[in-house]
């Protein structure tokens, strides 16, 4: 019998808050051992977010600058074109963007960006300096600080591709007067020596006008010297695109300067996608995934505590929004914009604004 | 439905929504050619007529600025809401051998449905790259914070509008709130004139001539009047002259001003427009013992510049500025930059049209 193994492998949900994600982890570990629980998060199968640590830990140019000296923001984007189309209603309308993405693909892919180099490339070595980030993050944990750093809201009736969508509340199963959101947006803080002062904004969107998942890490804009110092002189620092999905890659904008005599200069980007580099498309994200649970590899799988860290950090907002009197209010945006002014207005309170995607 | 005349010059109609996967399908099936883009630019028209004319237009512009051509048709008058796309790419042969292709959606709105342009068309920019917003005709109201919030760079021929006092009106606001570079054609045309003006008064003897003068006479043709304004705006401005008051319109002087040097002198400045004359047909500048005269004949594209003083006279030939809208949109593309000279001159500017019926 010493070849023999079982695993399981569980989808998400992993529980709608902290405590059923507890009794989750409990019920399934009676049974399984935890190296034996593969709980699947097909965002890390993509071959851009297993690219974040080659990217990190690989290339000797990234790393050192890759802390609060030299980065000024970080964005995680997960926007997506579709509503509640083929009865999805019913369940989104339960969980909401907060506990269907950011819980799960989005802080996996914020812990990513965020880890310490691990000691090696175990499944638990990945898996310990992740889970630090997540416990790193600062809690929101009173509604003052939710109204201040998270944005909620649904979208109204609008145009998406072309074609004239209705609002949220007007969806297939969704309910009239739901509080549900479809789109949220956080500044979030990891209170760690490397990421003190960092914001890192994620936002999460049905309805937006396309499809796209990526991460912008911001650098921070030159000193305003020599170049900078000129009038009409190029705006703006070095961004890192990692985009995730469609159309994996990873893009660099620098600025150069425009062929002829005088000085003026213009962003402009290198770019690198998988499918044109490599000659063929990457393997789907689950196929990567179920490989893996086969070959007992867990390190692209969330592990017990990781998931409880990011419920933890999810709970507080949720209980804002449903439990509390002073419940931040609901905003709204137009279907096929890039989400409510409230949103753009969290990030220029600190000078920053959403990169145009 | 209206279909643009000859829109297979378009490429091949695709749906709104597949526009990323089949422009993927464009280049996959073309291995020879490479894929580039510096910018994103977009071409505007409320003459949906235009788009085919706008393709050739950008044909043109490809072969010297690569960029993700945006091509946009409305028919406001269009009883039915209506969007349709196709796609293209424009190649151009590099080095004998290798072809440099940029690629080009068109995009045909009917009907008034507002936001489509914003949500729809802009979600199709490439991302990290200017978009360089090229708007044909008067500014409707279409043109609203909602667009020009999206744009960094606008390209407007304001020598094609009817009334330019309400025009700049509306292009005001977007450069004092959202640091919009505008660059108006008009302004394009007066390129080479500043040169030759510059050039003059490289005479030791012309730049002490300078707080003599007394009287600038500009001659354009009906169509560069505001070039002229703009022209004359930009010689108060390096002159450091202050605008006094107006004078009292004669029949044949629309166009006069009185400004007063900063040691106290007085000049009379005047804009005359005739419809035999160049764009810019005649500048004459007047500093008693020192007359300067640039001078081009309509359909010239030379330049004569003269100067006498003191019995002494000096003649020059200098390249006149081209009447090529595709040429002058290509001058500008190759300039970038946040056109700090036309913002400058523009409140000198704004405060001489103002000044004008």
């Amino acid at each position: 019998m010493g070849d023999c193994w079982s695993r399981v492998i569980v989808e998400k949900p992993f529980g709608t808050d902290l405590a059923t994600a507890k009794h989750l982890n409990k019920v399934v570990n009676n049974t399984f051992a935890e190296e034996d629980t593969y709980r699947i998060d097909h965002y890390l199968g993509k071959e851009t977010a297993q690219n974040i640590m080659v990217l990190r830990f690989a290339n000797a140019i990234f790393e050192p600058l890759w802390n609060n000296k030299y980065i000024e923001q970080v964005q995680i984007t997960c926007a997506e074109h579709l509503g509640m189309e083929g009865g999805r209603g019913g369940y989104y309308d339960k969980a909401g963007a907060l506990r269907d993405m950011v819980q799960n693909h989005l802080l996996q892919l914020l812990s990513l960006v965020a880890m310490e180099p691990p000691t090696d490339l175990s499944a638990d070595g990945v898996r310990d300096e992740k889970v630090k980030v997540l416990r790193s993050l600062r809690q929101l944990d009173t509604p003052e600080l939710i109204k201040e750093n998270v944005v909620r809201a649904q979208y109204t009736a609008g145009h998406v591709d072309a074609k004239q969508v209705v609002g949220y509340r007007e969806e297939d199963r969704v309910d009239p007067e739901s509080m549900t959101e479809a789109y949220v947006a956080l500044r979030v803080h990891i209170d760690t020596w490397r990421w003190s002062g960092v914001p890192f904004y994620v936002r999460m969107g049905k309805r937006l006008p396309k499809k796209a998942t990526e991460i912008s890490v911001h650098f921070k804009a030159p000193p305003n010297v020599l170049f900078n110092a000129i009038p009409g002189a190029a705006a703006g620092g070095n961004v890192l695109v990692i985009r995730i999905q469609p159309d994996e890659g990873i893009s660099l904008r620098m600025v150069s300067k425009l062929p002829g005599t005088t000085l003026r200069m213009e962003p402009v980007k290198m770019d690198f996608h998988y499918a044109t580099s490599f000659g063929k498309g990457s393997p789907e994200a689950y196929e990567r995934l179920l490989l893996d649970a086969m070959a007992g590899d867990a390190t692209l799988f969330a592990r017990r505590d990781e998931v409880e860290e990011a419920w933890r950090f999810i709970d507080h907002i949720e209980k804002a929004w449903h439990e509390s009197e002073k419940a931040p209010e609901m905003a709204d945006f137009v279907a096929g914009s890039w989400g409510p002014k409230a949103a753009d207005d969290l990030l220029e309170q600190d000078g920053n604004s959403w990169r145009r995607l | 439905m209206t279909v643009p005349n000859d829109c297979n010059q378009l490429g091949r109609e695709v749906e709104i929504g597949q526009i990323e996967v089949e422009l993927k399908r464009l280049w996959e099936a073309d291995e020879a050619s490479t894929n580039a883009s510096l910018i994103n630019f977009a071409v505007y028209s409320e003459d949906a007529s235009a788009l085919s004319q706008n393709s050739d237009t950008v044909r043109e512009i490809t072969s010297e600025h690569a960029c993700r051509a945006i091509l946009i048709g409305v028919d406001c008058e269009e009883s039915e809401v209506s969007m349709r796309a196709w796609i293209t790419a424009h190649c151009n042969l590099m080095n004998g051998n290798k072809s440099v292709c940029s690629e080009q959606i068109a995009f045909h709105l009917g009907g008034r449905a507002s936001g489509r342009l914003s949500n729809t068309v802009f979600a199709h920019l490439n991302s990290d790259l200017p978009l360089v917003f090229w708007w044909q005709g008067e500014l409707s109201e279409r043109f609203n914070d909602r667009l020009y919030s999206l744009i960094q760079r606008l390209v407007i021929d304001s020598s094609e509008w009817q009334d330019p006092v309400a025009q700049f009106e509306k292009i005001v606001p977007a450069m004092q709130e959202y640091n919009l570079v505008v660059q108006d054609l008009s302004w394009t045309r007066t390129y080479h004139a500043r040169l030759a003006i510059a050039a003059l008064f490289d005479d030791p003897i012309a730049l002490t001539a300078i707080p003599a003068i007394q009287k600038v006479r500009v001659v354009t043709s009906p169509e560069g009047r505001i070039a002229g304004l703009q022209l004359l705006a930009w010689f108060a401005a390096q002159c450091d002259w202050r605008k006094a008051s107006e004078l009292i319109a004669s029949e044949s002087v629309a166009d006069s001003f009185h400004f007063e040097h900063s040691h106290g002198g007085s000049v009379e400045a005047s804009v005359v427009t005739d419809s035999d004359s160049a764009a810019i047909g005649l500048i004459k500048i007047d500093a008693g013992d020192v007359q300067f005269t640039i001078s081009r004949s309509k359909g010239n594209q030379v330049l004569h510049l003269n100067m006498e003083a003191q019995g002494h006279v000096s003649e020059q030939s200098a390249p006149a500025d081209s009447e090529d809208v595709v040429g002058l949109v290509r001058d500008q593309l190759s300039r970038g930059g946040k056109n700090s000279l036309f913002r400058k001159i523009f409140p000198v500017f704004i405060d001489l049209i103002n000044g004008t019926t």
